[in-house]
């Protein structure tokens, strides 16, 4: 037991990615933009979206979760869905805030972890929803059961730039 | 509890009257943010007010992806959507409208053939601007108006060009649809919007075309993307103390929110468990992915759910 805890603390510990798109929406529905640049609210969110706690226009704000103060998405995702179901599916269609690039989102569920210079904890896995496929007409439910990204807090905010390092603490 | 956003927020930043009954409106989000994308000759849900929702076509293009442009003609014997836009809708007022859906499919290589009846252009507007946007040619517009119709100035290179042809029904007799639509028979795609008359015409003309390569618009709402593929059955809500039909077309789901009732949906495909709902009599139908058989025998996940008797009770 002790050796497979302690094989799992170094797996954990021996990632290390990087940010590379960066989106975010100010209310439910509208297309996701593009930015160089976000600012990352301790405990509350991301200046200007949607989901920012407090100010919250986005589409599940019937139930405000204190854990989805920014998503992230793997950008290893968006190439199984290419090479897997043909499905091309563009970072800015998947409606997550940081599409990153060799962080093993699925393990980080309760742990916290570097985000540029912010600090977020995982909170849980994303699910899918029909709200996707409905604006994509893509069907990409299905496939991103289990591999729809991960909701964080913010514990330390900062400002996060595509490119920066993504780390375990 | 904070009420679920469905809708996406629009503000109205034009009214235009252009006579003949006739207003336009461009709705766009508060800060010029893109909207949700479309297809050329989308249509969706303007919510008026509570109880009061109308289906329009848009009259714009996709490539304009920061407005949805609508043309109503006041109906003054309808329902009261065309009279309520038309009466008391203002520029800076705020609406929510659904997520664009439908569309017509245009033939990339082959002919495109329209027929319009008045007001029943918009969804062609939209179209011929997306073509001519791209620099396609490949389509014919025959319109019907009574005098000169409202919104040609949306398609007025087209008009010039010759690609439309007019018919003024004051002045003279209505074309004959099976001639308009005949040379394209063998190859090609014909769509109408307009009125039932003319919609009866063309589906006589179009009678043995394959279905891909014609097109019929409705004035009347489209009937929601069927959920369910079982007979209608009597759904009974015990708390709220509420009864409705669930027919294929609206589904569990859309009748639930069809009478008010506020379920928390999520996922809205069965997986995550939001919507989880007692039921009482039935036996529903399972098709989520979340709920084990023993939570089966007591819970409904109904975004997906249905019934497989006559009658479902639900402790909602």
């Amino acid at each position: 037991m002790d050796g497979i805890v302690s094989e799992k603390t170094q797996i954990a510990a021996s990632w290390r990615g990087v940010v590379r798109f960066l989106h975010k929406t100010p209310r439910a529905f509208l297309p996701m933009r593009e930015f160089p640049v976000l600012q990352l609210i301790a405990g509350r969110g991301i200046e200007g979206d949607r989901y920012l706690i407090g100010h919250e226009t986005g589409f599940y704000s019937h139930k405000p979760e204190e854990g989805r103060q920014i998503t992230l998405f793997e950008m290893e995702t968006l190439e199984a869905l290419r090479r897997d179901h043909g499905i091309e599916l563009l970072p800015e269609e998947h409606r997550r805030n940081v599409t990153v690039e060799g962080v093993p989102l699925n393990h980080l569920v309760g742990r916290r972890f570097r985000l540029g210079e912010a600090i977020v904890e995982a909170t849980r896995l994303s699910t899918p929803c029909r709200h996707i496929e409905e604006i994509l007409g893509k069907a990409v439910f299905d496939p991103l059961i289990n591999r729809s990204g991960l909701n964080c807090k913010i514990i330390a905010g900062g400002t996060l730039r595509v490119g920066d390092a993504v780390r375990p603490l | 509890m904070a009420k679920p956003i469905k809708t996406v927020s629009t503000v109205v930043s034009r009214v235009e009257d252009l006579g003949n009954e006739t207003k336009r409106f461009t709705l766009t989000d508060q800060d010029g943010w893109e909207l949700p994308p479309f297809k050329p000759g989308a249509h969706l849900d303007v919510h008026l007010q509570p109880g009061l929702v109308r289906t329009y076509s848009l009259c714009n293009e996709p490539e304009d992806n920061t407005r949805y442009v609508i043309a109503v003609k006041r109906e003054r014997d309808g329902r009261g959507g065309s009279n309520f836009l038309h009466d008391r809708v203002r520029v800076g007022d705020s609406f929510g409208v659904s997520l664009p859906r439908g569309g017509i499919a245009l033939n990339p290589d082959e002919m495109n053939v329209f027929v319009a009846g008045g007001i029943g252009v918009t969804p062609f507007i939209s179209a011929i601007r997306h073509l001519e946007r791209r620099r396609r040619t490949n389509y014919r517009l025959h319109w019907t108006s009574r005098g000169w119709p409202v919104l040609s100035d949306m398609i007025s290179p087209a008009i010039e060009a010759g690609r439309v042809r007019l018919y003024d029904t004051a002045m003279q007799p209505k074309p004959a649809i099976a001639e308009l639509v005949q040379e394209f028979a063998g190859s090609g795609f014909a769509a109408c919007c307009g009125p039932e008359p003319m919609l009866r015409d063309f589906e006589g003309a179009v009678e043995g075309w394959p279905d891909e390569r014609k097109h019929i618009e409705m004035f009347t709402p489209p009937k929601r993307v069927a959920q369910s593929d079982v007979p209608p059955y009597e759904l009974v809500l015990r708390e709220s103390k509420k009864v409705a039909t669930v027919v294929p077309e609206v589904g569990l789901l859309g009748t639930l929110e069809a009478l008010g009732i506020d379920v928390a949906v999520s996922c809205g495909g069965g997986i995550c468990g939001a919507c989880r709902t007692r039921w009482i009599e039935g036996p529903p139908i399972h098709r989520d992915r979340v709920l084990s058989p023993a939570e089966r025998q007591s819970e409904l996940i109904v975004c997906v759910g249905d019934c497989a008797g006559p009658k479902l009770v639900l402790d909602l």
